[in-house]
């Protein structure tokens, strides 16, 4: 056979060592280039003081930070960007209150209050680390994604969020939600078509004389068409 | 047996046994805390946090007791001589083992140093430290004395130095959150990608050579070219964990492309002990052994091979990292190439150590294919959890619980699957405590 076992311990050799002074140069530039990317200078005392709090609860077991840790709770590293100092200080003092309604928990550690400031430090200098923009929940480049989500329902259907906005759900009900005054939505678009429907919604009696509901004539022409055709989905 | 000292061993695996079943209970609770919902009053006094602390000590204690044990099993052997202390290290077993109690009863006391996966506070890790060291010199004294060197000895001494001298950089606290995680990864990543994978491939060539009586300028030979290209791709691959830590962004190429290349030895290993197999000289005694052989080069290549590069390429990790995805993959790597190789070598050895040369292979079977399909159903159960949550949570933004109400359904699943885990290893356990002699001739085909 050609390929002897001298052959082997060569690609032994020069597999390993190739790798591991690869990894070593780079680990000493990692080392010159984290000041930078992780603003090391604004590495305070008190910076340093809630690191040691985030260990001395085990934190890190049930959170993530940087993406490493327990999956069980949100990711810390954008904390400070996401709930802000106030947010912070809240949740860790009374999570029993938080998370009243919240079918997951978070425990009461009682921690002093210069912990909490500590901590709160902690986390305003990690939120600095320049991560890659990661986690992608909480980049820069997008907007909030509380934002993104209205965004995103409303451009679905501009006419769901016209219908709930002007308070249709005031008198009528879809998918069991709303007032009773008028009758649910649900199946209203195999009784006209939308440009009817449309011209009923500002001005009800000219279509049907019957009619109980009020004119809506503050909607434009082009809202009344846009609730329409919501409406005209809900068959 | 042929060696007297091959006995301190047992002791080493029947711990390592207890504790597997430990892991496999506090996990169900885990999945547990995941779907339901527990009072305020539980969660204060015994938070997710400490479970999963006690959960992955548990794991990485009963898988270093398996390796340690297996090293004694193997060293006679491979050595032609005695064990240079058998008092040591059933002592160092002592210690150990009380380091452990002390460190899971400390956990419920918050004698935590708050550092996932190397929680035990400093004053342990001196222990650990001291006790390990010990180990390696009962090994390394074994090993001189005898002057038998080997490829197979190289390799495993040159993993388990590599291995106590990587604990070290976990030990001390770092002001820098970035450093911390840098140097954590030198633990973790280059154990389990490096030095864990030298112990067990050199562990993994001496149960293949004694049960295929291929010779042993054959296995070697291969051993060289596997362990190679394990530090080849593990080394530089631990960039894979330094893409969004604060690093420079150069360990997106560097992480990107060696970890790519991870699955390759582990594809060579399976390639190679199916080889070895084919061209075996010696006639099939113990199929269950055979069974976690084979069975677990393919778990390996699935679990820790294929789930590692589904989303090790940056442009993938960074929608999955830090979600269930990593749990899926953790699960199932760390089940298929320790685990299983554990189990291998305690299939090896405890029915031997206790006298019984062939036994009966119904149990084991059961036992191996209920953990094989249950711990494959459980990581499909948070793979999906996991794709959900990178989808709702990092796409479309999410909050973390409403994607996490999403992913309730798959973690109660996971529980299920966790459930039927348990059977399989506590029938696995069973079996290996009590191994019944086989009642006919062997069951060669």
């Amino acid at each position: 056979m050609a390929f002897t076992k001298k052959g082997a311990k060569w690609i032994f050799w020069v597999g390993t060592l190739s790798s591991l002074i690869l990894f070593l140069v780079l680990t000493v530039d990692t080392h010159r280039q984290v000041k930078v990317l992780t603003h090391a200078e604004n590495l305070s005392e008190q910076v340093v003081q809630g690191k040691r709090v985030w260990q001395k609860y085990n934190c890190n077991d049930c959170h993530t930070i940087l993406g490493f840790g327990g999956y069980y709770a949100p990711d810390m590293t954008k904390v400070y960007k996401r709930i802000g100092k106030e947010g912070i200080r809240e949740t860790v003092k009374k999570p029993q209150v938080v998370f009243a309604n919240s079918w997951r928990k978070m425990p009461q550690q009682n921690l002093k209050d210069k912990e909490v400031e500590d901590l709160i430090a902690f986390f305003k200098w990690v939120n600095e680390i320049n991560t890659n923009d990661w986690p992608p929940q909480d980049s820069d480049k997008l907007p909030p994604s509380s934002i993104r989500r209205m965004v995103a329902g409303v451009g679905v259907s501009p006419g769901g969020a016209l219908f709930k906005e002007k308070g249709c759900f005031g008198c009528h009900k879809i998918g069991g939600t709303g007032g009773d005054a008028g009758p649910a939505m649900e199946g209203v678009g195999k009784k006209y078509d939308a440009a009817k429907l449309a011209q009923y919604i500002r001005d009800p009696a000219s279509v049907d004389p019957k009619s109980k509901m009020p004119k809506q004539m503050d909607l434009t022409p082009d809202q009344a068409q846009q609730i329409a055709q919501f409406l005209m989905g809900l068959k | 047996m042929q060696y007297e000292s091959q006995k301190v061993a047992y002791p080493y695996f029947a711990l390592a046994l207890l504790l597997l079943v430990l892991q496999v209970l506090m996990g169900l609770w885990l999945a547990i805390n995941y779907f339901v919902t527990l009072p305020q009053s539980l969660v204060n006094v015994f938070p997710f946090s400490t479970a999963r602390a006690m959960h992955t000590n548990l794991l990485v204690l009963w898988l270093l007791l398996g390796f340690m044990g297996g090293t004694y099993y193997l060293l006679p052997d491979e050595t032609k001589s005695e064990i240079y202390s058998q008092k040591l290290a059933y002592l160092l077993l002592v210690i150990f083992a009380l380091t452990g109690v002390v460190a899971l009863v400390g956990f419920l006391f918050g004698w935590n140093q708050g550092k996932p996966l190397l929680e035990i506070p400093i004053e342990l890790d001196i222990v650990v430290v001291v006790g390990v060291l010990l180990f390696l010199f009962n090994v390394g004294m074994t090993m001189i004395k005898a002057k038998n060197w080997t490829a197979i000895q190289a390799t495993l001494l040159g993993g388990l130095v590599f291995l106590a001298v990587l604990y070290l950089f976990g030990i001390p606290f770092y002001q820098n959150l970035t450093i911390d995680w840098y140097y954590w990864w030198w633990v973790i990543h280059l154990w389990v990608e490096g030095a864990w994978e030298l112990v067990t491939a050199a562990i993994f060539a001496w149960i293949l050579m004694k049960i295929t009586g291929v010779e042993r300028e054959v296995v070697e030979k291969w051993l060289y070219v596997e362990i190679g290209l394990f530090l080849f791709t593990g080394i530089a691959g631990t960039g894979h964990h330094y893409y969004w830590l604060g690093a420079p962004r150069y360990w997106l190429w560097i992480g990107g492309i060696f970890s790519a290349l991870e699955p390759l030895p582990i594809l060579l290993m399976v390639i190679d002990t199916m080889k070895h197999v084919k061209h075996r000289k010696l006639e099939i005694k113990n199929r269950i052994v055979w069974i976690y052989a084979v069975g677990g080069a393919f778990f390996h290549l699935l679990g820790a091979g294929l789930w590692g590069f589904a989303h090790t390429l940056p442009q993938i990790n960074y929608y999955t990292h830090g979600s269930q995805v990593t749990v899926s993959h953790g699960h199932l790597a760390f089940f298929g190439a320790y685990a299983m190789l554990n189990l291998m070598v305690f299939y090896y050895a405890m029915p031997k150590l206790r006298g019984v040369e062939e036994h009966a292979e119904g149990r084991g079977k059961f036992g191996f294919w209920t953990m094989i399909s249950a711990m494959f159903c459980l990581g499909l159960a948070f793979g999906v959890a996991g794709v959900l949550q990178a989808y709702l949570e990092r796409v479309l933004g999410f909050g973390y619980m409403s994607a996490q109400e999403q992913m309730r359904l798959w973690f109660a699943i996971a529980f299920v699957c966790g459930l039927g885990f348990l059977v399989g290893v506590l029938v696995t356990v069973y079996d290996l405590f009590f191994p019944k002699p086989a009642t006919h001739g062997a069951p060669a085909r």
